[in-house]
């Protein structure tokens, strides 16, 4: 009898076990899976309540129309005005293919509906929602096109961006495709092995070359590392590792300043030695590198070697190679926080959100997200900019009466031909717009593809964008 | 009387409230279809839930919380089917209301027989005679052949064979001194249970594989003597339910759905994922009722009845439904260890395993927590087999919960 007892008190202990874990894995589901699967496109409840509402506009700065919805029959049709131009951007909404950019991440805001679906029944007891609201982008539509222009046939990346409000005015990256033929052409996107889909911007990762020597400046303006009698030969070794310059041939004797307006190789490998990783990844972080950059699309995290470096790995950083990857997005944020005074601000896509009746309901806010250098630092950063321009490797972004400030780069790209980078601001006494120019696999230096580029970029914002 | 008003603290009473509410909610969603009779039904309904609660507290001298419990889970579950479908609705208040019915007979009935414990060799073959008719007269459903037709009334056989499984593992340990007696006596059951779960998988059913399964080898662990042989059918149910995946494809097919239902999202995973939609679309506090879409869901009101109800009341409530369930289970072993009578005693727990197992096999199917398997809820699934036998297995339950004069021989 007492064993008999035993053993069923154990079987009980087992059966609660069951609904106890029954209980804990429903609270796990609801609390860390619910929301993925809510999103899945298969989910026929997100399209029952989207079906019936006008989805919003999407406008640029200037209030012309990039992508709207029209009624079909029972149905709304989303139509793209510009095809090709805004797929990075604004991307597409389908039943069948889902939803990608802002389409998706704004996609409760496009139909004005909230979070909690019982707050939105309750809503609609009031009031039905029949009309989403509409998006103002920071992007200038001329610019874009103009940017998507200078770029074509190429593969690459173009931000333009406000450094001291962080508006996007444009953002490019090619190859794109064309969302209003998305089903047509779905099967070719997706094998397209330049991957039409990713955005460059926000998502590829690059060594950054030269232009992140303006990093590696910093660290060394900051922490007083200066080798004013450097005699550079064209090359020097580092544990046993022969580090050349681009061209080969030596630039003599330099100073820091020098080394940044011919890109001196040398000089920033030896001189970061004496920095040390943790004075240099300490700047670089500043610099939002290894840091999550909130956007109104993911972006994702810029890489900056911290772990088990040896003296190799910081003289390759210190000029952008090696185990360095960037996005272009943080570079325009480097060149941007140079040019604010040292304060890199969060990069805006989205400028306003306006309801049906033509209220402003929400209005972007500048936010800074790093301080990543004193305004003394960045002021003589700025300086040497502007040399690199007007008498270093930069000198194809020159522009008349205007004095540009920038960096260029060619990145070795160890799965193919070089990488070709710009990255700058103008005018350099008040930074109107800032620049990021990547062309992938151009095999051509930075300053000889990516600073022309940047150069009509930055004239073509500065003559027609006026806020 | 009157001034005394209601008693907030009898829980007959706040069952009585809470459908009272949920029937008004429910008359306001369907405002524009209703009809007399429906009103007339679901107000009978709950006047019988009432007067059955209040009439048992005087009848017995058991337990008076179980019935309470199962009758607060058939108004849930009611309320959740009348809100997916009226008709089913109209037809699970008949159910109910029939249940009820037989609950009181089967206490009556199974309290006056005296013999129940010698009749070891006629469960048996009532059991085999059921089998044999399911497979003769079976009709495949969704893969599994478990329904039967006479006469234009279908039901599920294994409805019936659970509990007669129940009382026959009963008579065997009740009289197992018996049994160990004769030769091979030690494994006469074994065998038996072996030669069911056979036809089962033999129906495809394998929901009641799980369950037959479980509840012989809980009892078998709790009473058979010879510690080995428990051991050794733990290891042989464990290696051929591996065999069981290796060789058919329709038990692999499950594991694979459990596994990434989300690549066979338009076939074989529809199910479980627009299960798992709704209950993510609740989140913990439902979307109210009739404010969330559970009719997405296939075969909702049966074997996803759960889903259901996590989407419109949200998964607190699907954890009180759980937990409703656990106490059930527990007042079951409760009354099981106060039992005097050994067979009754066994009774007792083969059917509290019975409701705790087979509403956590589907509890955890819809959830996704393990391989799905289609079985219903007792007392909440929309159907009448199951609503039916699992009233029996209750008044089965309640004559346990009384001292009983039987003679223990």
């Amino acid at each position: 009898m007492e064993k008999e007892i035993k053993r069923i008190i154990t079987v009980l202990v087992g059966i609660c076990a069951l609904f106890v874990s029954l209980v804990v894995y429903l609270t796990y589901f609801q609390v860390f899976k619910a929301s993925d699967i809510k999103a899945n496109s298969y989910n026929k409840r997100l399209w029952i309540n989207e079906e019936k509402i006008l989805r919003g506009s999407i406008i640029d700065r200037n209030g012309r129309i990039l992508a709207y919805s029209e009624k079909d029959g029972d149905t709304y049709n989303r139509i793209y005005n510009y095809g090709n131009l805004y797929s990075h951007i604004i991307g597409y909404s389908y039943r069948d293919y889902g939803k990608a950019n802002l389409e998706l991440h704004y996609n409760n805001v496009l139909l004005n509906i909230s979070e909690s679906s019982a707050l939105n029944e309750l809503r609609n007891l009031v009031e039905p929602n029949s009309e989403g609201n509409t998006l103002v982008l920071t992007i200038d539509h001329h610019l874009q096109e103009y940017s998507r222009n200078l770029l074509k046939g190429k593969k690459g990346a173009i931000v333009a961006m406000n450094p001291a409000t962080g508006e996007i005015y444009a953002m490019v990256s090619l190859p794109d495709f064309n969302p209003s033929t998305l089903r047509e052409d779905w099967v070719n996107i997706v094998e397209d092995e330049n991957s039409p889909l990713l955005n460059r911007v926000t998502s590829g990762l690059y060594q950054p070359g030269s232009t992140f020597k303006v990093v590696t400046t910093a660290a060394l303006l900051e922490n007083n590392i200066l080798l004013n009698q450097y005699e550079c030969t064209g090359s020097t070794i580092i544990d046993g590792y022969e580090l050349k310059d681009y061209a080969g041939k030596g630039h003599g004797n330099i100073n820091l300043e020098k080394a940044l307006i011919y890109s001196c190789n040398p000089y920033f490998a030896e001189s970061s030695l004496q920095l040390g990783i943790d004075r240099f990844s300490e700047v670089a972080e500043r610099f939002m590198l290894n840091k999550e950059i909130d956007f109104d699309l993911p972006v994702k995290k810029s890489f900056f070697p911290k772990r088990s470096v040896g003296k190799t790995d910081i003289a390759a950083a210190s000029i952008g190679q090696g185990k360095v990857l960037v996005t272009p997005l943080n570079m325009a944020l480097i060149a941007s926080g140079i040019a604010n005074k040292g304060d890199i601000v969060k990069p805006v896509l989205v400028k306003e959100i306006i309801s049906k009746n033509g209220k402003i309901i929400d209005t972007f806010e500048v936010e800074v997200i790093s301080r990543a250098v004193d305004i003394f630092t960045a002021n003589e950063l700025k300086n040497m900019m502007v040399y690199s321009v007007n008498i270093g490797t930069g000198k194809n972004a020159k522009i008349n009466n205007v004095r540009v400030a920038g960096k260029t780069g060619t990145a070795e790209n160890p799965s193919g031909k070089d990488h070709a980078w710009f990255i700058g601001f103008a005018p350099a006494e008040d930074p109107q717009v800032a620049v990021a120019v990547l062309l992938e696999e151009e095999g051509s230096t930075g300053g000889s593809s990516a600073a022309p580029i940047a150069r009509n970029i930055i004239l073509e914002a500065l003559r027609t964008i006026n806020n | 009387m009157f001034s005394k008003g209601i008693n907030y603290k009898v829980p007959r009473n706040l069952l009585f409230i809470f459908e009272m509410i949920a029937l008004f909610l429910m008359f306001m969603y369907y405002k524009n279809s209703l009809d007399r009779s429906t009103i007339i039904y679901g107000l009978s309904l709950i006047f019988i839930v009432y007067i059955s609660n209040f009439l048992l507290l005087k009848i017995t001298t058991g337990d008076n919380y179980i019935f309470l419990i199962v009758t607060m889970l058939s108004s849930i579950g009611i309320i959740m089917i009348y809100r997916i479908n009226p008709q089913q609705g109209f037809k699970q208040i008949v159910w109910i209301g029939l249940g009820i019915v037989l609950f009181f007979a089967t206490y009556f009935m199974i309290k006056k027989i005296k013999s129940l414990k010698s009749w070891f060799i006629y469960y048996f073959f009532a059991s085999i005679a059921l089998f044999g008719m399911t497979l003769l007269l079976g009709e495949r459903f969704k893969g599994a052949i478990n329904w039967i037709s006479i006469g234009g009334i279908t039901f599920q056989p294994t409805e019936v064979i659970k509990i007669l499984t129940i009382f026959l593992i009963a008579s065997y340990y009740a009289n197992y001194d018996k049994f160990k007696e004769k030769k091979w006596g030690n494994y006469y059951l074994v065998g038996i249970m072996y030669l069911f779960i056979f036809f089962l998988f033999l129906q495809r059913d394998l929901g009641s594989v799980l369950i037959f399964s479980s509840l012989f080898l809980a009892l078998q662990y709790i009473y058979h003597e010879d510690r080995k042989l428990v051991l050794l059918n733990f290891a042989v149910l464990i290696l051929s339910s591996i065999l069981g995946y290796i060789i058919f494809p329709h038990v692999r097919i499950r594991f694979e759905i459990w596994i990434n239902p989300w690549e066979h999202i338009d076939t074989t995973g529809y199910q479980i994922t627009q299960s798992l939609f709704a209950i993510a679309e609740g989140g913990f506090f439902g979307t109210g009722l009739g404010l969330g879409h559970p009719d997405f869901i296939p075969e909702v009101s049966k074997d996803f009845i759960f889903s259901a109800i996590c989407e419109e009341m949200g998964i607190l409530t699907g954890i009180g439904i759980i937990m409703l369930f656990l106490i059930l289970v527990y007042r079951g072993f409760k009354i099981s260890i106060n039992q005097k009578n050994k067979f009754f005693r066994i009774v007792a727990l083969g059917i509290s395993i019975l409701f705790g197992i087979q509403s956590f096999i589907i509890f955890g199917g819809v959830v996704k927590m393990i391989p799905l398997t289609g079985i219903t809820i007792p007392f909440v699934s929309y159907g009448g087999s199951s609503m039916l036998s699992s009233f029996i297995a209750l008044g089965i339950l309640q004559v346990a919960s009384e001292e009983l004069d039987i003679e223990e021989v």
